[in-house]
């Protein structure tokens, strides 16, 4: 047996397992397929979703959402995380500040957020960009701060500007920090983009699901469900791979 | 008897650095620690001047004011006669933590490089020749495309000084840079640095431990003391150059320079176990 196998095999068994006995369960009546259909039933409609493209319009439109917003957050939390990394004067200023915002669920937002923007595109990314602003701006300041201060006047007495310093030195160095935030950020991420459009929505996943309990349309409404669960797998995924490939001097150098 | 002239004379030249009663304390007031108490030193334009002391004794500290990174908080430091506020230009440090002073994502050209970024008027195909020059003079111009993580420690060091060449450097400040090398590698690092020195004109200001590294390498050798840091001698070292690895540590002048700071250092060293017992 491969070695990959070998390691994923276990766990393909237990999620096997888990299907198999919920299938079970619901065919002896258990549970009220009303409530939660087979998964051989979910497992057709999901079939049926792909195979006729249907799948398509409504991720794409929680994606371009979820991908904006995200940008967006990421860009901020990136540009303000290191500027608070680099002079102590606006970390000393701004911390408190995001102590206090950071521990709110941001969904909590959503509501206030539709009376100032609406229930359009402009809620739904700013809701997302605030999701994913925080994890990352924490994780910014903290790989800005800690850099190690031989690198930092290495570049100093070679003539480096502030500017370039954070740019050049800063930002690299921040990296790992950086991409540990944005994997916390992507799933947050996503949540928000659901979220919003579950309360104030005419598209996308989120509405999709809503629109299918309301319906009761059960079957179709667990096959978004894993459809989320996929999408959600395969971001993070996205962002290691990312990651592997900028940082591969990171866990180098982090051995020896 | 220990003092001599040499051809660099310190006072034939102009001084290039100068540290007129420089002082440091750290910690908070009223229970400061005095790192430096009063250093005068002047080194000339292309002179060799090492600093030996006891480990802790503030040799760092005292680089790092000339490089411009900390303010004294006392007296004066200058480079060509100019008053030292921020990094100096052609003032290039360079450290003991080779590993933590090279950019890991950067390639070893890519290292060199980052000396001429930003700098008018050298564009890109300039940069990367001149670099590419500056790695062959340290003997690693087929280590270019390498990052500095797979490379030895004596090849890491050589990439620091090829890219505080590449920045121009007219005085280096070298912070203990080869104590962490094994004892060959240090050899020919020396020999590199005299070679480099000599060829391009430059002044070095180096600060170690090793009583042998000093005298080999320096025209000068000072002596600082125990905290608080005072340069306590400053010798002549008159040692012919070119200097060789092997021959010249078998002089009689080496060996008793050798056995004078070594004496020195150790005499100074029981007596501030006592004073701190």
């Amino acid at each position: 047996m491969p070695k990959w196998l070998a390691q994923w095999a276990p766990g393909a068994l237990v999620i096997a397992l888990g299907l198999w006995g919920i299938e079970e369960a619901v065919n002896h009546g258990l549970v009220k397929r009303s409530l939660l259909p087979a998964p051989s039933d979910v497992g057709v409609v999901l079939w049926q979703l792909l195979a006729d493209g249907d799948v398509a319009g409504p991720l794409s439109e929680t994606l371009a959402r979820l991908g904006v917003g995200f940008a967006i957050g990421a860009m901020l939390a990136i540009a303000l995380g290191l500027a608070m990394g680099y002079w102590p004067r606006l970390y000393d200023l701004l911390e408190p500040l995001i102590e206090l915002l950071r521990p709110i669920p941001k969904a909590a937002l959503v509501p206030a957020l539709v009376l100032f923007l609406g229930v359009d595109n402009a809620m739904k990314i700013t809701s997302i960009a605030l999701a994913v602003f925080f994890p990352i701006v924490i994780n910014t300041v903290q790989g800005a701060r800690g850099v190690d201060p031989v690198l930092i006047n290495t570049a100093r007495t070679l003539g480096v500007r502030p500017f370039s310093l954070l740019r050049k030195l800063i930002l690299p160095a921040s990296a790992p920090f950086i991409f540990a935030g944005m994997r916390l950020s992507i799933a947050l991420g996503l949540i928000l983009a659901v979220i919003s459009e579950m309360i104030a929505g005419t598209g996308g996943i989120g509405f999709l699901i809503i629109d299918m309990q309301r319906a009761f349309r059960v079957r179709q409404m667990y096959a978004w469900i894993v459809i989320l669960a996929v999408v959600g797998y395969l971001l993070n995924l996205l962002l290691v791979l990312a990651e592997h490939r900028m940082l591969f001097w990171y866990r180098t150098t982090e051995r020896t | 008897m220990l003092r001599s002239r040499t051809d660099r004379d310190a006072n034939s030249s102009m001084a290039l650095l100068e540290l007129a009663h420089v002082g440091k304390s750290f910690g908070p007031a009223g229970a400061q620690t005095v790192a430096l108490d009063s250093i005068d030193l002047v080194l000339a334009e292309r002179g060799f001047l090492a600093v030996v002391g006891p480990s802790g004794c503030g040799k760092s500290t005292l680089l790092q004011i000339a490089a411009g990174l900390m303010p004294a908080d006392r007296g004066r430091a200058m480079v060509a006669g100019k008053p030292i506020t921020s990094p100096p230009p052609h003032v290039v440090y360079v450290f003991q933590q080779y590993t933590k002073s090279l950019f890991p994502w950067r390639t070893v050209l890519g290292n060199t490089e980052f000396a001429l970024e930003g700098r008018a008027g050298i564009g890109r195909g300039e940069r990367r020749d001149r670099s590419l020059n500056l790695l062959q003079l340290v003997g690693l111009q087929d280590f270019a495309a390498h990052y500095p993580w797979q490379l030895s420690g004596g090849m890491q060091q050589r990439v620091a000084i090829a890219r505080a060449l590449a920045a121009d450097a007219r005085v280096l400040l070298m912070d203990e840079p080869f104590s962490a090398l094994d004892a060959l590698t240090r050899l020919d690092l020396q020999n590199l640095l005299l070679e480099l020195w000599a060829a391009r004109n430059l002044t070095v200001l180096f600060v170690t431990h090793d009583v042998d590294e000093a005298v080999y390498l320096a025209d000068s050798v000072a002596v600082l003391t125990y905290r608080p840091a005072r340069v306590d001698e400053l010798i002549e070292v008159g040692l012919p150059r070119p200097r060789d690895p092997i021959t010249t540590r078998e002089q009689s002048r080496f060996l008793e320079l050798r056995h004078h700071l070594l004496s020195h250092l150790m005499r100074r060293r029981s007596a501030d176990e006592r004073v701190h017992a």
